[in-house]
């Protein structure tokens, strides 16, 4: 018997940015993501609430995926700041904190929606081709001569994140590797096609960071009594990715009709070992397969001095391909010549308790495999799932494009006293075009300017000030605890660590307002290096996406919803 | 936010509290009861409280799982580790109260750390002074060691530097080495002592367990005919068996591998002593459905029969009769198997005496394998000749019938020349109380290991811990005065800082000297303010320090272990690398809670609590 019920109709709502509830929730939601920015965040502790495994981090991909949202806004927001995530890794506070940013400061200034979707879209063009320039004060050239930029962009990255607890020499450390497996990883020789290689990350726990290593090649797990004996070199392999446990599993559910008294397990394992028998007279010396094989091929193998690695993994399975130049081997036929691969040599490495193989390739090669230590699981799992992953991506950006952008807040302090210079200047051409009235368009870029120093505010945990100054116009904190006049006197950096203070400088708390000025390039003989660098590519995109989903949000008319 | 009183912190704090009273070498029994089940269990140590408390809060998670990396590779300073993570967290929150930022506590916090880890490396003594210091020290007291006597001892010290340089020389030629390494092995080697002094101050209140762990730690050594310069053991190779019934006197140090067999089992073992058997070892367990792990038998076959053979016996039977006939024609008289054995192969092997033991230890299947030429394999079936190795004796170490209800009869296992496996038979007439034993046994070996892989010791007692309040009141003052001069708020906040987190070691020692019951936590207070009084007075060397330690140790013997009647004629030391490691990571998980300011709950069914946000 079917039951019918009815359904209830759908629910429209008016106006979702009006109603109290949804700022609040978006007001909750910025403060959450607010207070996981920057090196001195407070981390998050994510669970279920049946007991399951708790992750401490301050990781935009992390938390925005554990935000189970009630409200459609809500879920756009996060939908589009995890599309950029995946897409570029870095930047996922940024873009939320300012895309949050925006949609509040456009309800607090009471302009009609469709005015400041117009001025947001006209200044976040106007961004992007101030960032464009050649010239432009918050735009480093990379330089690939020296590691140095690339080691402090690496560094920034990794600072960023405190679950790591990191020291200064082990965070220097660190962000050395990531540069070395980086470098690694691009081929010497250029093609007509560049393919980067891959960095395998192998995670040791209870080990100090400072034991954590860069090796060319691959390391593989083994069984800890192998005998490498005398091999010669080169050594011919195979690999391959069917399971050789000895089952039938990849039927599927399909059923099989046997006579009794035959055993179909012994017959596969017959087969087993012709395979074994053919590899032997092949002259292969190492086995490696991605599931597990029959310990009693394995023992056979192993007798005749074979080295056997079982359950590869998929993850490995890409990165040892490339290593060795070689297809997968498939049980179809006998195994042709052209499937076996070739290393140069292999070496045991001990690290711990785990024995590792290291497999040195025949050529040059781009797979390199970092060991990750760290004392601590936890911190362990956000080094490397969080950290180390999303470093490669933002030094593998740089090729696209080599700059980056001034870190420590000073870009969006910078991007914000252009922007109300700029605004202030092109307003009688700019609001007729944008159909508003001048007053209109000054609110409306005053809006996006608080936006961008809301996030260069939001660094600041401890209760502390931020400035700018009023002629660099870049980003300084001052402790609670101390006052401005001491700001003049110490030998303090701004947030980038471009700008030194002196005695003259004019500082404004970011906040309030100050007189408009063209932000004037630093025209030193020395220039100081910048400490703290952000990914270029990832922050632009960052840029675009919060204006636009920002602009989106502020679209909505109507949220319907089907309440069934 | 409301830092002033961070949950997280507090959470921690409490955690730590529970184990107060189990810090140190004096600790008492806990029970720990299952209120749902109505189970209960046994505690001693401060890993197994945590372990058995399931703490179910994310700091609670977070704790256990930091306790559980420290206690498998150390096996000991679970209880230190959480004491200081409780401790530090406390100094934390006190900073908190004070509207210290948590940026500054964490800069001040991690400086401190580095004062008392280096501390740590500095006032180390390396275990070659230690054996020369302690014979010097221990001889006029003379109650312990009447025989040494220290200029022989001394002699012989220099006399190790001058053999050490002899054989790097020789070393060159193998012969020349076999030679003197053969010559050696026989003659007491000066090194071997250190080893007992170095465990003697190492044993933290366990005399009799250390006493355990030295012998097997020297029975291995002898049997593996180690180079013994090199006094570093295999600690793999060492075993516990644990016997209930025994009273704990009956502990000892068995050469070989001392496995517990049931009656019928037993009947066997009898008929095989004193022979030398082929063995063969199985990795899998023995019985016809065991498959190997990754292999998935296939859900949809299913067999077709032509006739109907009443008379055919079962697949299993089958089976059985292959893996005995295979067994009978190797001449295998043992089977050692990591998993499980199925009681008709027990049945049929029983019959043609052939021995089977089940749920053996992995490190001992390696080891008889290499010492045998046996190779582990996964299934009966698969063995060969070359698999089965030879000249293993079992032999009847004791019959344990009489004490349990259950016939029980212990046999040991050995490969007659040097199978390198030492038991050390634990024992207690409770049943509950073996694991206890069982994880102090573990501590003492590990602390001995430790030791000597580290080659250096920290002055125990708690004096390293004295030690680390000094520097970190010494630089805490050294800011305060610094501050003054200059007027900057940042200096001062690191004092504190650093006062407050010596306050916590401080109260660490303290904990550790009421739980030894001879004084109040009042007069422990005072005693470490006299000690650390002296220690502002005039600069310390290590070699004052240590005569420091070691006077006040006599002046209140509520520290030492030792009895009170007695006078301690020995230092306590501590490991370096484990308090090392118990700090930082102790340390590690304060900052972490710190720094987290909220939870995010995911997937939240519908008990919501009131002060919950939704998103």
């Amino acid at each position: 018997m079917s039951r019918l019920v009815k359904k209830s109709p759908s629910v429209c709502t008016d106006l979702p940015l009006n109603s109290s509830d949804v700022c609040n929730k978006l007001r909750l939601m910025k403060e959450l993501l607010k207070s996981s920015y920057g090196p001195t965040a407070r981390l998050k502790q994510v669970h279920n609430d049946i007991g399951g495994a708790v992750v401490t981090t301050s990781t935009s991909s992390v938390l925005l995926q554990a935000i189970s949202c009630s409200h459609p806004i809500i879920s756009l927001i996060k939908g589009s700041i995890l599309n950029h995530v995946s897409r570029y890794s870095d930047c996922g506070l940024f873009a939320s904190v300012f895309c949050l940013s925006l949609i509040e400061e456009a309800g607090r200034c009471g302009l009609r929606k469709d005015v400041m979707i117009r001025v947001y879209k006209h200044l976040l063009s106007l961004c992007t081709a101030h960032l464009q320039q050649e010239d432009c004060g918050c735009k480093v050239k990379l330089d690939f001569c020296s590691s140095r930029s690339l080691i402090t962009l690496a560094r920034s990255v990794i600072a960023s994140k405190p679950t790591c607890v990191l020291s200064e020499p082990e965070s220097a450390h660190i962000s050395r590797l990531a540069v070395q497996a980086f470098l690694l990883t691009v081929p010497c020789n250029i093609p007509d096609k560049v393919r980067l290689g891959r960095t395998v990350t192998i995670p040791i726990e209870g080990h100090s960071v400072l034991e954590s290593a860069v090796f060319s090649g691959l390391l593989l797990d083994t069984p800890e009594n192998i005998s490498l004996g005398s091999l010669c070199s080169p050594l011919r392999m195979v690999l391959f990715s069917a399971s050789l446990a000895g089952d039938l599993s990849e039927l599927g559910d399909g059923r099989i009709e046997v006579h009794q008294g035959v055993d179909t397990d012994s017959q596969i394992l017959d087969q087993l070992l012709e395979l074994g028998k053919q590899v032997l007279k092949d002259e292969v010396k190492l086995f490696v397969c991605q599931k597990v094989i029959h310990p009693v091929l394995q023992h056979y193998l192993r007798c005749n001095g074979v080295i056997v690695i079982e359950r590869l993994g998929i993850s490995l399975m890409e990165p040892l391909i490339q290593l060795t130049a070689q297809p997968v081997a498939t049980l179809h036929t006998t195994i042709p010549r052209a499937a076996y691969g070739e290393v140069h040599n292999v070496s045991v490495r001990q690290f711990g308790s785990k024995t590792k193989i290291h497999l040195h390739p025949a050529g040059k090669t781009t797979t390199c495999t970092m060991i990750l230590c760290h004392r601590n699981e936890t911190m362990l799992n956000e080094l490397k799932q969080l950290v180390c992953q999303k470093t490669e991506h933002v030094l593998r950006l740089t090729l696209r494009e080599p700059c980056a952008l001034l870190g420590g807040g000073c870009t969006e302090t910078h991007l914000a006293a252009y922007i109300r210079y700029q605004s202030k200047n092109d307003v009688s051409e700019s609001s007729p075009v944008l159909s508003c009235s001048q007053t209109e368009y000054l609110l409306a870029a005053e809006a996006f300017c608080r936006s961008l120093e809301s996030v260069a505010t939001s660094l600041e945990h401890d209760n502390g000030a931020s400035l700018i100054d009023l002629t660099h116009a870049h980003h300084w904190t001052l402790p609670s605890d101390v006052t401005e006049e001491h700001l003049k006197d110490a030998t303090a950096l701004c947030g980038c660590g471009v700008v030194q203070s002196c005695q003259n400088r004019k500082w404004s708390y970011l906040n309030t307002e100050y007189a408009e000025f063209s932000p004037a390039p630093l025209l030193t003989a020395a220039p100081l290096q910048p400490t703290v660098l952000d990914s270029f590519t990832a922050k632009v995109n960052a840029l675009e996406v919060a204006v636009e989903t920002a602009n989106l949000v502020l679209d909505v008319r109507y949220v319907i919803q089907d309440v069934n | 936010m409301a830092f002033r009183q961070h949950v997280g912190l507090q959470k921690l704090s409490a955690l730590s509290g529970r184990i107060r009273s189990s810090v140190g070498p004096f600790k008492n029994y806990k029970f720990i009861q299952d209120e749902s089940s109505g189970d209960s269990v046994l505690v001693c140590s401060c890993f197994r409280i945590i372990e058995n408390l399931e703490p179910a809060c994310t700091v609670g998670q977070l704790v256990y799982e930091t306790v559980r990396a420290h206690h498998q590779q150390y096996r000991t300073g679970s209880g230190c580790l959480l004491f200081l993570a409780g401790a530090w967290s406390h100094a934390a929150l006190d900073s908190l109260q004070r509207g210290i930022s948590v940026q500054h506590i964490i800069t001040a916090m991690s400086e401190g750390i580095d004062i008392c880890l280096d501390a740590c490396k500095k006032f180390s003594v390396s275990i070659k002074d230690l054996t020369v210091m302690e014979k010097c020290t221990a001889a006029p007291g003379g109650t312990k060691k009447a025989s040494t006597n220290v200029s022989t001892e001394m002699a012989n010290f220099h006399d190790k530097c001058l053999s050490k340089s002899g054989q790097r020389k020789v070393k060159f030629s193998r012969h020349f080495c076999e030679t003197k390494s053969g010559m050696l092995s026989t003659v007491r080697h000066p090194d071997q002592p250190d080893m007992i002094v170095i465990a003697e101050s190492l044993s933290h209140g366990c005399e009799k367990t250390m006493k355990l762990a030295v012998e097997a730690a020297q029975m291995l050594l002898k049997t593996n005919q180690q180079h013994i310069s090199d006094p570093l053991f295999d600690i793999s190779k060492m075993l516990t068996c644990l016997v209930s019934g025994l009273p704990e006197d009956c502990a000892c140090v068995v050469e070989g591998c001392i496995l517990l067999l049931s009656d019928e089992q037993a009947v066997v073992a009898h008929m095989l002593k004193q022979q030398s058997l082929k063995v063969a070892l199985i990795t899998g367990d023995l019985s016809q459905t065991y498959r190997h792990l990754g292999f998935k038998s296939l859900p949809g076959e299913q067999s077709v029969r032509e006739d109907l053979d009443l008379s055919a016996s079962s697949e299993e039977d089958e089976w059985v009769d292959k893996v005995v006939k295979l067994l009978l024609n190797l001449e295998v008289k043992l089977i050692l198997t990591a998993g499980l054995v199925s009681q008709k192969v027990i049945r049929h092997c029983c019959r043609h005496q052939i021995l089977v033991v089940e749920k053996v230890n992995s490190s001992v299947l390696k080891t008889i394998g290499s010492s045998t030429g046996a190779i582990p394999v996964n299934y009966a079936t698969q063995l060969t000749e070359s698999c089965v190795g030879d000249g293993v004796n079992v032999e009847i170490w004791r019959d344990l019938s009489s004490y349990e209800r259950k016939s029980l009869t212990a046999v040991n296992i050995s490969t007659g020349r040097n199978s390198g496996l030492v038991t050390v038979v634990v024992t207690s007439c409770v049943h509950g109380k073996l694991q206890a034993l069982e994880d102090q046994f573990w501590a003492c070996a590990y602390r001995l290991h430790h030791a000597l892989k580290d080659g250096a010791l920290l002055p125990g007692a708690g004096g390293t811990e004295v030690l680390c309040v000094h520097q970190l009141q010494k630089q805490a003052e050294h800011n305060r005065v610094k501050d003054s001069k200059t007027g900057s708020a940042a200096n001062l906040y690191r004092g504190l800082v650093l006062q407050l987190m010596a306050d916590g070691l401080i109260d660490y020692i303290t904990a550790v000297m009421v739980n030894t019951g001879r004084c109040s936590a009042a007069s422990a207070r005072t005693i470490v303010s006299k000690q650390l009084t002296e220690f502002h007075r005039d600069e310390i060397s290590t070699g004052k320090f240590l005569q420091l330690v070691s006077q006040s140790k006599r002046e209140d013997a509520g520290f030492s272990a030792a009895k009170p009647d007695e006078t301690p004629t020995l230092n306590i030391y501590d490991n370096l690398s484990v308090k090392q490691e118990a700090w930082r990571k102790a340390l590690d998980l304060v900052f972490l809670v710190l720094q987290t300011d909220a939870e995010i709950i995911t997937g939240t069914g519908q008990k919501n609590e009131g002060n919950l946000m939704l998103l």
